[in-house]
């Protein structure tokens, strides 16, 4: 007797499959990673426990934790945003240098006096301004001329590292701090710090947890987001009902370029305290994608992602004190998008295992055995 | 400029250029199929690390190469599995390997008692032509003073060329990347035509990876393809899916790389970070400007099926 | 003539399901050589299904195909054409970028790695002479007619050596005379052997071109029949399985002159996807309680004409006027507010929006208007509460409010999208190809929701590859043809003979 495999597309994929395909794809990605280790010559136990104990494990864990957690949040927006109408922005990373850039330019070009509320809200817009205006690069020519924005946001984050990198260690710019021995950013005034809530978490966490609650509302219960949903799931569908595609793919482009350089304001007001580009370019904006990937592109759902996926970075460092090489958390997020990108199938499709009965009808051909 | 910058340029701009070509070409096969695999910087870096282990190990620059091709085929295994089985979105899954292949190039250059962060490559990529004809005043060194790869690329260019337009396969390559509910109606198998020509891209990102490792910078570090992987993919684009615009491009690209070294030697002054800025600027204006330009964008759309997921049930 | 030999082909108990439905449910069929066969049966019924079995594309979940007595699997199109099967597809299956010949050669057998396009050519013009069925083999497929399309896909069936061809309903997109053509070609095809299986819904020409036809009704077999001991009352009998459905009732008269026109469009010309001019001049008007009804074979500018009219494709030149406001250069929502409503060709993907649930697809139009929203802000409460209103007025069934409508049948994502298009305020309908792939009962309520629109004082705009729903439901017919109006009829002037003439642009009206 011969079974026979076949795939039948459901039309909702039940509540508990939706929880329940993630936790196996993390637990997939958990096993390949650990083999991966075993191979390396490492015990994937205790490296998962020296993880665990590094990022979760304890109050200051868990608050180094939820700081790293606090960009994460915005760029997986940024990218579940744009995702869900189809527009691919990987731009999120260059977004965010290029707020981190316009934050720390304005904090170290106000008076260092100017009260906090204002100092505050000015680098948090200028940041997001800055993202907003670096999507738009990509969103005109995206939303006029159709040029894909997979190339042309890819394009630009590399164009942002070097202006970056060039305004710290290439020049003398206003940005680096003359005095110093070695090229390193002017420290913001204490007037642009986001105050802090425990240890080194800053207010910033609010701002990224309220971020995703008002986006999740938008995108379900206004109209604005009821156009990007639309067109998202039909461009044609979408220009039939007489919504304009063009100026929707700029907002929201810009909307997400604004999450993005958001995230890099306040990594400079709560966490780096000046342009240092070797802290800002931290894969913050890559990564993001990979939590709005693994959050199925819903708001609400990037909190959680986003704060495991830092507890996965953020244990990167105690790792060395075993022995096994910090980039092993890179590999394992990584193993994290390619199991969940997987598991979509599995929320779409039903396989079903059935015998058949006349094996003279089937032999070989499609993979037919389980 | 003297002649000599002149000719040493192009001939940096072709050794600069031809790993992104190797990259492109395959990632034209694979495209022409209809599975966009974004994945190739991902696949570059397995490639590096896979091939600079291997030159290591045997001392031969044909094995190390032929190491990091298979590394890099066998990443793109894994997105033809989501790609073309799953049906997952080839945007999603391809991003995903490039995140696994830096993942996994970065732990393993930087693991172990020795790692490869701080080794030599151990293989020789020099010219091999008699030096009488390298040193040919002028076009010498540009046609005879390359080592073997490069040639290898010409016959690897010619020969996509040739089996892109030229053979019955290459025919069906194009109707499964075009309409594949037509190429399946006449007998070909479309799953097993994007399955091939999705390990034959990973081959060439994997083989281009491990020459730029190799031979181009003749170290190995984390993240060394520094972007050259998604130029190629951007080169596919801007080639229209044709190997020989594809060769064109890339030694464009070479020598915007090289443009910094070309300028120091002309006695230009330009901040190094501007410079690696330029193959990044000079690429988003391209694609702006060849979708602006309406006549060109019929022409550069691609594969009509590309990036959709082809089930023969569907309905 | 086929009354002692085995029969070629045999096929016992076939099923196969799709989302748990089953297409076929123990479907069986003979074919013997040299027979036309007939399968017939209403959309829905089966009948593509089978034949994608046959071709090699689905694979039965149960039953038995034989060929010449032995039991054989067709796993794939290439397991198809070595046992001789050749199937031309209603949609057809040429790779439209590339030549005739190129794409006979596509997958063909014995070939050598070199592309040599030249042995193939000899080989078509050879078999192609004897049916009187030539094509250039230079030509690019987007740039044949849908005729010459066909004829392509026949010759490529027979130059593989298909023995059984099965043609899916291949009249759907030809014009009358061309369809003679057709069937001269088919007979031929049988008197030297072949075996056809004529796949159709239209009776008549089931009546007049086969030897045999096997009835299919809602995946079973209905009966199996020699056409020359059957009658036209006795299929129809077959088909529907013996209930009735009302037809719409006719309305005379509706036509109300020396009003304003409701849609007037006037030297519109609008370039096609390929660049050239895919509507090249055309106006009419279409004035209150007045049907407009478009014929036309597929292909020849009536998609372009209509997206241009309801704003989706920029005009090259000429005008569109929706009652007295020029909207020719404007956006499709201020058409639709100018009074236009729209029943597209492509239901699900243009109409709806295959994801969003029933009740967001039936706000498409007006989710920004009150009471749906207010400030930006949805109310659910007005969505949901006149979602559950137009179901029940319009009879939609088979989906929940809060699901995908993707999950829906054709005949109620239709009458969704009627719900939408004719309870919003609107003075002309644009209904393009309303009753395609429906069944029975569905496209009777379609016909008349579109004729209870003339009693409501508004104009329809009619466009259909259906000559009979033309001629049945308009009090105007235009003939579209390579762009342009060809010739116009009222029902007491219509002549059908001339009018498949002029659709197939052989004939050019003299005025």
């Amino acid at each position: 007797m011969t079974i026979r495999l076949s795939v039948v597309p459901r039309a909702a994929p039940p509540p508990a499959l939706r929880i329940g395909v993630p936790f196996a794809s993390l637990l997939a990605a958990g096993v390949v990673g650990g083999s991966i280790l075993v191979i390396a010559g490492n015990s994937p136990l205790d490296a998962y426990e020296t993880m665990f104990d590094a990022s979760l494990n304890g109050l200051r864990p868990l608050m180094r934790t939820l700081t790293l957690a606090t960009p994460l949040i915005l760029t997986g927006l940024a990218a579940a945003i744009t995702f869900r109408m189809k527009i691919w922005n990987i731009g999120a990373e260059g977004q965010l240098y290029m707020g981190a850039i316009a934050a720390s330019g304005l904090a170290v070009a106000l008076p260092a006096s100017s009260p906090r509320p204002v100092m505050l809200l000015s680098i948090l817009l200028a940041g997001a301004g800055a993202g907003a205006v670096w999507a738009g690069l990509a969103a005109i020519p995206k939303a006029y001329l159709n040029t894909d924005e997979v190339i042309t946001t890819l394009m630009l984050n590399f164009i942002a590292l070097s202006l970056m990198n060039y305004l710290i260690f290439g020049s003398a710019s206003f940005w680096r701090d003359s005095a110093a021995t070695f090229p390193t950013g002017k420290a913001i005034p204490e007037s642009a710090e986001l105050p802090v809530l425990s240890h080194r978490l800053h207010y910033g966490v609010l701002i990224a947890v309220v971020s995703a609650v008002v986006l999740w509302w938008v995108l379900r219960r206004t109209s604005w987001g009821f156009e990007l949903r639309t067109i998202g799931d039909s461009r044609k569908a979408s220009r039939y009902a007489g919504m304009r595609v063009g100026p929707k793919v700029v907002s929201v482009l810009a909307l997400s370029g604004a999450l993005a350089g958001g995230a890099g304001a306040i990594e400079i007001s709560g966490v780096i305290k000046g342009l240092d580009p070797r802290a800002v370019a931290a894969e913050l904006g890559f990564t993001g994608i990979v939590v709005a990937a693994v959050a199925r592109l819903n708001p609400l759902a990037v909190v959680p992602v986003a704060t495991f996926l830092a507890a996965i970075v953020t244990s990167g460092s105690s790792l060395q004190r075993i022995g096994i090489e910090t980039e092993i958390v890179f590999l394992l997020q990584g193993l994290i998008f390619l199991f969940v990108a997987a598991g979509d199938f599995f929320l779409v499709n039903k396989v079903i295992l059935r015998p058949r009965p006349s094996p003279a009808l089937v032999d070989g051909g499609e993979p037919t055995d389980e | 400029m003297n002649d000599s910058v002149l000719v040493l340029s192009i001939v940096s701009a072709i050794a600069a250029g031809t790993p992104i070509l190797f990259a492109s070409l395959g990632e034209i096969m694979a495209e022409r199929s209809g599975v966009m695999n974004l994945g190739v910087e991902g696949m570059m870096l397995v490639g590096g690390v896979t091939g600079f282990w291997a030159g290591i190990q045997t001392e031969n620059l044909g094995l190390a190469l032929l190491a990091g091709a298979l590394a890099g085929a066998a990443l793109s295994l894994i997105h033809a599995f989501l790609a073309i089985s799953l049906r997952v979105n080839q945007i999603v899954s391809g991003l995903a390997l490039v995140i696994v292949g830096n993942g996994f190039s970065a732990f393993w250059g930087n693991s172990g008692d020795s790692p490869l962060i701080q080794r030599q490559s151990g293989v020789d990529v020099d010219p091999f032509l008699p030096s009488a004809w390298r040193d040919l005043p002028g076009l010498g060194p540009i046609l005879f003073g390359h080592d073997a790869v490069v040639y290898f690329s010409w016959l690897v260019v010619a020969g996509a060329g040739y089996f892109l337009f030229r053979t019955t396969p290459g025919l069906g390559l194009r109707a499964t990347g075009e309409d594949p509910a037509a190429a399946d109606a006449a007998g070909l198998s479309v799953t097993r035509i994007r399955y091939l020509f999705t390990f034959l891209g990973g081959l060439g990102a994997g083989f281009g990876g491990a020459y730029l490792a190799l031979a181009v910078l003749r170290t190995w570090q984390a993240g060394m393809t520094a972007g050259a992987g998604w130029i190629a993919v951007a080169l596919v684009i801007l080639a229209g899916w044709r190997p020989w615009l594809a060769l064109v491009a890339a030694y464009g690209f070479g020598a915007l790389r090289n443009l910094g070294f070309t300028l120091q030697i002309a006695g230009v002054d330009v901040p190094s970070d501007f410079l690696a800025m330029i193959p990044f600027v000079a690429t988003y204006l391209v694609v702006i400007v060849a979708s602006a330009n309406p006549a060109r964008a019929r022409k550069i759309i691609g594969p009509a099926a590309l990036g959709e997921p082809y089930s023969r049930e569907a309905r | 003539m086929h009354t002692d030999e085995e029969p070629i082909l045999q096929i016992r108990e076939l099923t196969k399901s799709f989302y748990g439905v089953a297409a076929n449910n123990r479907v069986s069929f003979d074919l013997y050589a040299g027979e036309v066969h007939g399968l017939l049966g209403e959309n829905g019924a089966g009948k593509s299904t089978l034949c994608s079995i046959l071709a090699g594309l689905y694979r039965p979940d149960s039953g038995e195909v034989a060929l010449d007595g032995d039991a054989v699997t067709l796993r794939s199109p290439q397991d198809a054409a070595h046992a001789g099967i050749g199937m031309v597809y209603q949609h057809f299956r040429l790779v439209s970028s590339m030549t005739v010949a190129e794409n006979m050669i596509l997958g063909l057998e014995n070939q050598s790695v070199r592309l040599s396009l030249r042995s193939v050519e000899t080989k078509v013009a050879e078999i192609a002479g004897g049916y009187g069925l030539e094509v250039d083999p230079g030509a690019y497929v987007w740039q044949l007619s849908v005729g010459e399309q066909q004829r392509v896909e026949i010759l490529r069936q027979l130059l593989r050596g298909a023995r059984i061809m099965i043609l899916d309903e291949p009249t759907a997109v030809l014009a009358p005379q061309e369809c003679d053509k057709l069937f001269v070609v088919v007979r031929q095809m049988a008197r030297q052997g072949h075996s056809v299986v004529l796949v159709s819904h239209k009776m008549e020409e089931i009546l007049a071109n086969t030897d045999r036809v096997t009835v299919l009704r809602q995946g079973r077999n209905a009966a199996t029949v020699a056409t020359s001991e059957t009658s036209a009352e006795e299929l129809v009998t077959m088909v529907i399985g013996g209930d009735h459905f009302p037809e719409p009732g006719r309305l005379t008269a509706r036509r109300q002159d020396g009003t304003a026109a409701v849609l007037a469009v006037s030297g519109l010309r609008v370039t096609g996807d390929r660049g050239p001019l895919a509507v090249d001049g055309v106006s009419f008007e279409v004035r209150p309680g007045q049907i407009v009804g478009v014929a036309g074979v597929a292909g020849n500018g009536q998609r372009e004409l209509q997206e241009s009219i309801a704003g989706l494709r920029p005009v090259s030149s000429g005008s569109v006027w929706i009652g007295d406001r020029d909207v020719t250069s404007r956006s499709p929502r201020s058409r639709s507010r100018a009074g236009l409503s729209y029943v597209p060709e492509d239901r699900l993907g243009t109409g709806l929006a295959s994801g969003l649930t029933l009740e967001e697809n039936l706000v498409l139009k007006s989710y920004n208007e009150a009471p749906y929203s207010r400030w930006g802000v949805l109310s659910r409460r007005a969505i949901a509460s006149m979602a559950d209103k137009l179901s029940a007025q319009f009879d939609v069934r088979g989906a929940r409010a809060k699901m995908p409508v993707s999950s829906m049948s054709g005949g109620n994502l239709q009458k969704a999208v009627l719900a939408r298009e004719l309870t919003r305020p609107h003075t002309v309908l644009l209904a393009a190809q309303p009753t395609r792939g429906l069944d029975l009962a569905a496209s009777a309520a379609v016909r008349s929701h579109i004729l209870s629109e003339t009693a409501k004082g508004r104009g329809v705009l009619l466009f259909s590859e259906d000559l009979a729903e033309i001629t049945e439901l308009s009090d105007s017919i235009l003939v579209m043809s390579q762009g342009r109006i060809v010739g116009s009829y009222t029902p007491e002037t219509l002549d059908v003979e001339e009018l498949g003439l002029l659709m197939t642009g052989a004939k050019v009206e003299i005025e």
